[in-house]
Order: structure tokens, then C-alpha cells, then sequence
């Protein structure tokens, strides 16, 4: 007896080959990308006299040739116990935190109004948040620190959190948003049903342009919480430095533990890892929101 | 909670944000309250910034001692090295209150010379430095990179002399005696035969790490000035395409490359040129004396193999040490109180505690020439074979080049390392790899260079030549 092959087994076959392929091209892309990632908590995790023995693991007699009696926490103790790195922690969630959350209030609001009222100047308003974009951020350090010192906020964390509340790119990427998302019947039928004007931002406008309020609040919050050179010229105070400060400071001119500033960039990753994985599905959905044409 | 913070949540519906969304503004309410609740000490007194924790760590005791007896206190921040050229350059573009003192590394402090001599942000010491007998006790070379246009601003941390780190432990075995090597045609004559494959890996291992990287730009310098060249004189003038510069220039390049090479790519504060270092690869590097305190901290499984020596000179009974690195504590014009600042200034830098803790702690020599005779720089040093590490030092400390305080020389010593660079890919091509063959291109290269750096320089009406 003869058995036939069915036409579409061949083609399945062939198919599951191909996702066979691509999957191990992209698991190998992905093991690539988290070498550094691996290289890191290895590092964090060897203690300093053999840091430089091995790449990643030091070798011993364990299972996989793998000293595992050799690791330990003991940079991670110190960070806390001697370097005392729970202020750090507790000044950069407050910056990132606070900072991401009125930049997205202040950059949806400005956005909303430049996109949907009529007022005089609203062109060269847009122009000017528009010019505001191309200038280069290096550009601005003498000028914000000379007007903080004017405002008396130097050394302060408005100081810090105020420069960064209406960004110009959240402002135009709003305003984008809302000329995409938000129908201006909408807006006509709230107002002729009686609604206020900021019962309407809150109720009707914030949510149609959601994905983009997630994705803007993870921008903005990541990028405060990274922001290195802000903090270190404005503020002044020690127990003021966010943690992307503190971790520097571990640097030493004439040496440096490598270990301890391993650990402690494990320890500034791992939150901000964590809310990524919670806001990734609207992160995405607001970069690629107006990437197709409807 | 704030009443406007309570509003917002009020009217913001639920489905506005995601879950993360709400968290982020969870965190921003509760770390508000805990910041808020949080108290931080008040700092008063003189502000004192540094940017190297293990210098905060020296001067601990100094400044409490200090704080318990003087008034007014003084109030030591640790800032990085970056964040304090940032607020010092914008505190003295808009003329606005910086620290009283600060500790400013030399790559930085030519920053603040840019402008005229009388807008320089830190107060001139030259003429209290020398009324007051400071001048003649510390070491002369130490002022210059503090020096601008014959003013000094700056009191001198270190001196930082150079010498040749080697693995003693190879060098015993191959039969070579380093010590008697008095130049360096000498030594890349004597090191030749160890380049070969020495560990039996395959690979051809080399002798000293120099080569032709953004990263050996400093190396690069100390060798120019070490045989009397560099890229700008004492006066700050230019003097890139020199017959001294294009010697030392296509002198490397024969190290680097064809039949003679010596040299390979190992660049310090590298971890895998660290684990070169540790697994023999590379034997030979060039020390400034703080970075015997580096390689005792990074690679500890060198202790009681290497060994420094002097430099080799670049001609018989030339110089045999150069210089690397630097700091200076600077006053800051916009201080109130003057007379107190200078006060902690000489106090801390002239402090024979400190000095033996910068010692002890970092290796690096003081340059207060009165200590030099003190029986702990005497101390044999287990890591250098027991050698008398800082006496070795002390003895070259006199010798260490003038360097320049030109805002322009980090620069320059960037179009150089790229001459380099070229050069290297010259002998290549061509095939030519003696100093001799290269030195015609070794002029081209610096000539293209000094052009670079001179548009630079023209474009400044307070530093550039008089027509």
C-alpha cells in the first residue's frame, strides 16, 4: 500500500523549518544582548580579589567547573550597610517618579491646547516648542543654572524637578496625539452637553490618548531616573544625590571597586526592569500610535 | 497629601492609565512623603568640593580636627570628577557662587583659563604663595599646570613622576637585568627576544603596552615631554611639528609595527588588559606613582613580581622620568571669606598627615619637598618585590617636566594620538618601519595636526600669538 503525502504537510513542514530557524537566529540575538546583563551580575556577585581571573564566573570544582562557594553578596551589604544607598534609592524614585508623572500631566495638557484651542500666538507657540527641540541640551547648563541661582533653587529638588516639567518633545508629542486620537465632535458634544473644560481633559481627552500617556510616562520616568548630570549640578547636598550619582561616586580616581559599582547598577536596574515589564504593552502601543496611516 | 494632589487623582478616571501608569504615581505620592519626612542635615561653613573619594577619605581626620577647632567649618562635598568641571565652568560663565575650595584634576582646571587672566574664576595665589615662603617649599614643576600667563592658581596636590613598571619575576627568568637599560634604543634591543609566544598558547606575546589609541594620548604626552618635546612650551606655545615630537612619534611607530615590534595594545583602567598583565602577556607599562596604588587594588596577583625602575631616556644622560595626571585645590573668586579658605588650604595641603596618608593610602608623593626625607617613603613595598617604592619616586620628583596649562592641549594631544594613528597606517602600507624611514611623514602628519590645533587657537583673542 501506498501512503500519500498530503500537499500541506510538506508545506507545514517546511514552515515549522523555517520558525525552527528564525527562532534559534532570534534566541541567539537575544543571548547576545544579554551577555552584558549576564557579565554584570556575574560581576556583582564575585568578590574583589578575583574579579579579573574570569570573565564571568571564576572557575572552581562546583558543577560546571564553576567556583559557586566564591560568590557572594558581600557588595551588595556594603552598598547598603556602608555606602548607605537607601537614600539614593529613595531620592530617584521620588525624582523619576514625580517628574514623569506632572511632565506627562504638563506635556498632555500643553499638547491638548495647542492641538484643539484656537487662541492668539498658538503658531508660533508650536513654532517655538518646535525650535525648542534642535537645541542641544549641553547648550542650556550655564543659562538653567544661572536663572536657579536667580530663583534660589539651586541645591533644591524643585531645582531639579521644575526645568523638567513641560518638556518641548512631550508637548509636540502630545499635541500630535491628541490631533490623531481626539475627535473635536467630541469635544463640541461634551461642551454642549455642559461639561467644563477640565472635566473634559480629564474625562474625555486623557483616556483616547492613554498609549501615548504610558509611553511618554515611561520615557520621562527613565529618563529621570538616569539623569546624571541634571542632578549633579543642581543639587549640592550629599543626601540629596539621586542613585545614578551615587553609583558614580563609587568611582575612584586612583582605583575602583568594580564590584560594588556592579552591584550597584544591578540594584538602579532592577526597578526600572520591573516597570518596563508592567507599562511595555502600552510603551509600544504609543511609539508605534500614528505609525500607520488609517 | 497635597490638595491639588488629591484633585488630580479625584478626576482622573481609572482607565486613563495602566496599571504601571497608576504605580508610577503611587510611588510619586509615597516617596514624596517619605522624602519630605526624611530630614537632611544642614551644611554650613566654607564648601569644599573634591571629586576623588579617596581623597575625602584622607582628609576625614584633617577636617574634623579642623571643624572642631576653627570657625568656620568646612563642608567637604565629593562631586564627580565631570559634575564638578560642569558647575565650576557654569558658576564661572555667569558669575555665580561655586564652592569656596575645590579640588579640580588637571585635564579640567585649562578650562577655566580661557578668557582673560582677570575673569580666571579662581583667585591668584601667586603673590601670597610667594610672600608667604610656599613657593620655594614645594616642588617647582608641580605649579605649572596651575600657571597661566605667569600667574598661579592653584596649590599643588601631587607631583607624579614616572617610571617603568616591569614583571621582574620574567625578565629574572629570561636573563635580562632591566636595571642596566639607560635608553629606550637600548630597550627595545634588550626586551627583543621575549617577543615571542611565551606561555605556549600560539600567540606571539609582546613586551610593553603603548600603541596608537584615543586611550594612550596621555602616554603619548608624558614621552613628548620626556624628551623634551610636547605640544606647547612653559609660555603656552604651540610647537606641535618639531623635530623632538616626530622622532618620538615614528620611534613608537616601530614599536608598534613591522619586524622590531614591542609593543601591544594594553591600556590601563582595561580589564582585559589587567588580565594581560596578570597573565604575563604584557610585561613592561609605564607608572606614575598614583598608579601603583591602581594595580594594587585591581590586580593583587602581581604582588612581589614587578618592579619599577627610571624611564629609560631618549638619548644618553637624558631625562629619565616624565609626568602623568594631577591636581590642584583652587579658591574660588566668589568666596566670602577669603582669608579663612586660604587658611584650610595651606592646612590640608601642607599637612605632613596628609601627605603620609596620600602616601600610604595611594602611593602618590607629596610635593612638599620638606617631607621627602620622611622614613615612610623608605619602606620596602611588598607589591614592588620590596622595593623602597616612594623613595624611587622622590629621587626623580625634581626632574619632572614643565607642562603646559593651555586650554588647548587636550586637544592637541588628540590631533596627535590621530598623527600617530596615521603614521602607524603609513608604515603599514609602505612597509617602512624604521624611525628613519618615518620621520618625513612623521612631519606631515604633525605639520596637518598644528594646522587643526592653530584654527583652534587663532579663534581665542586672549591665547592665540601676538601677528
Amino acid at each position: 500500500m501506498t501512503t500519500m503525502k498530503h500537499p500541506g504537510s510538506k508545506k507545514k513542514a517546511r514552515t515549522a523549518g523555517l520558525y525552527i530557524v528564525l527562532y534559534a537566529a532570534l534566541i541567539f540575538c537575544a543571548m547576545i544582548t544579554l551577555v552584558p546583563f549576564a557579565y554584570l551580575l556575574c560581576a556583582s556577585l564575585k568578590p574583589s580579589e578575583i574579579f579579573f581571573d574570569n570573565l564571568f564566573l571564576p572557575s572552581g570544582d562546583g558543577l560546571f567547573g564553576v567556583g559557586w562557594d566564591k560568590l557572594n553578596l558581600d557588595h551588595f551589604y556594603r552598598l547598603f550597610a556602608q555606602e548607605g544607598f537607601a537614600r539614593p534609592i529613595l531620592n530617584s524614585t521620588f525624582f523619576a517618579s514625580v517628574s514623569g508623572v506632572l511632565a506627562t500631566l504638563f506635556a498632555a495638557m500643553s499638547g491638548y491646547a495647542l492641538a484643539k484651542y484656537r487662541f492668539w500666538g498658538r503658531e508660533t507657540i508650536t513654532k517655538l516648542v518646535l525650535a525648542a527641540l534642535v537645541v542641544p541640551g549641553a547648550l542650556l547648563f550655564a543659562p538653567v543654572y544661572q536663572q536657579l541661582y536667580w530663583f534660589g533653587m539651586l541645591d533644591s529638588y524643585s531645582g531639579l524637578i521644575i526645568p523638567a516639567l513641560a518638556p518641548a518633545f512631550g508637548v509636540y508629542l502630545f499635541r500630535q496625539a491628541t490631533i490623531n486620537s481626539v475627535p473635536t465632535e467630541l469635544l463640541e458634544s461634551a461642551r454642549i452637553d455642559g461639561c467644563g473644560e477640565i472635566k473634559i481633559f480629564f474625562t474625555f481627552v486623557l483616556p483616547l490618548i492613554r498609549p501615548m500617556m504610558g509611553a511618554f510616562l515611561l520615557l520621562t520616568f527613565l529618563g529621570s531616573w538616569n539623569n546624571f548630570i541634571g542632578a549633579q549640578i543642581v543639587l549640592q547636598t550629599p543626601e540629596k544625590m539621586p542613585l545614578a550619582v551615587a553609583i558614580n561616586q563609587l568611582r575612584g580616581v586612583y582605583g575602583t571597586d568594580y564590584g560594588l559599582i556592579m552591584a550597584g547598577t544591578v540594584v538602579s536596574i532592577l526597578p526600572v526592569l520591573g516597570l518596563f515589564l508592567l507599562l511595555q504593552k502600552e510603551f509600544l502601543s504609543g511609539l508605534t500610535a500614528g505609525a500607520v496611516k488609517g | 497629601m497635597p490638595r491639588w494632589f488629591r484633585l488630580i487623582f479625584l478626576l482622573v478616571p481609572r482607565e486613563s492609565l495602566s496599571v504601571g501608569g497608576w504605580i508610577i504615581c503611587g510611588l510619586a505620592l509615597t516617596s514624596s512623603i517619605a522624602v519630605l519626612s526624611w530630614p537632611i542635615p544642614q551644611h554650613q561653613g566654607l564648601e569644599f568640593w573634591i571629586f576623588s573619594k579617596g581623597h575625602g577619605d584622607l582628609y576625614e581626620t584633617t577636617l574634623t580636627q579642623w571643624n572642631s577647632e576653627k570657625d568656620p567649618k568646612v563642608d567637604m562635598s565629593l562631586l564627580s570628577n565631570e559634575a564638578l568641571r560642569q558647575r565650576m565652568l557654569a558658576s564661572f560663565l555667569t558669575d555665580t557662587p561655586a564652592a569656596d575650595l575645590m579640588e579640580v584634576e588637571r585635564n579640567f582646571v585649562p578650562q577655566a583659563f580661557t578668557g582673560p587672566i582677570e575673569d580666571v574664576g579662581f583667585v591668584d595665589l601667586t603673590d601670597r604663595l610667594k610672600q608667604e615662603g610656599i613657593y620655594e617649599q614645594l616642588n617647582e614643576p608641580s605649579f605649572a599646570p596651575w600657571t597661566s600667563r605667569g600667574r598661579i592658581f592653584g596649590l599643588p596636590h601631587d607631583v607624579h613622576p614616572m617610571m617603568l613598571v616591569y614583571r621582574a619575576d620574567v625578565f629574572e627568568a629570561a636573563g635580562i637585568d632591566l636595571t642596566q637599560v639607560k635608553t629606550w634604543d637600548e630597550f627595545a634591543r634588550v626586551v627583543r627576544p621575549l617577543v615571542k609566544d611565551r606561555n605556549g598558547d600560539g600567540i606571539t606575546d609582546y613586551v610593553i603596552g603603548m600603541w596608537a589609541t584615543g586611550a594612550f594620548r596621555d602616554h603619548l604626552e608624558a614621552l613628548l615631554l620626556q624628551a623634551g618635546g610636547a605640544l606647547f612650551d612653559e609660555h603656552d606655545q604651540m610647537q606641535i611639528n618639531t623635530e623632538v615630537n616626530a622622532h618620538v612619534l615614528a620611534t613608537l611607530v616601530s614599536w608598534m609595527v613591522g619586524p622590531d615590534r614591542i609593543a601591544v595594545d594594553a591600556p590601563e583602567f582595561d580589564a582585559p588588559a589587567n588580565k594581560m598583565r596578570l597573565d604575563g602577556r604584557v610585561i613592561a607599562a609605564l607608572m606614575p606613582d598614583w598608579l601603583g596604588g591602581v594595580w594594587q587594588m585591581d590586580m593583587p596577583g602581581l604582588s612581589g613580581k614587578v618592579k619599577v625602575m627610571p624611564m629609560p631616556a631618549w638619548e644618553p644622560g637624558g631625562r629619565r622620568t616624565s609626568v602623568w595626571g594631577g591636581t590642584m585645590l583652587g579658591i574660588a573668586k566668589t568666596t566670602e571669606d577669603l582669608e579663612s579658605t586660604w587658611a584650610f588650604a595651606k592646612h590640608l595641603y601642607l599637612s605632613e598627615e596628609v601627605a603620609e596618608g596620600l602616601y600610604r593610602s595611594n602611593m602618590i608623593i607629596s610635593p612638599v619637598k620638606s617631607f621627602w626625607d620622611r622614613p615612610f617613603y623608605d619602606e620596602p613595598v611588598v607589591y614592588f618585590s620590596g622595593q623602597p617604592y616612594g623613595r624611587l619616586y622622590i629621587e626623580l620628583a625634581p626632574d619632572v617636566p614643565i607642562r603646559t596649562s593651555s586650554p588647548f592641549n587636550t586637544y592637541a594631544k588628540d590631533r596627535v594620538a590621530n598623527a600617530l594613528f596615521r603614521l602607524k597606517e603609513y608604515a603599514l602600507e609602505t612597509k617602512q618601519y624604521s624611525p628613519d624611514e618615518l620621520m618625513d611623514e612623521a612631519h606631515r602628519q604633525l605639520e596637518a595636526a598644528e594646522r587643526l590645533v592653530r584654527r583652534q587657537v587663532e579663534q581665542n583673542v586672549f591665547l592665540r600669538s601676538e601677528p
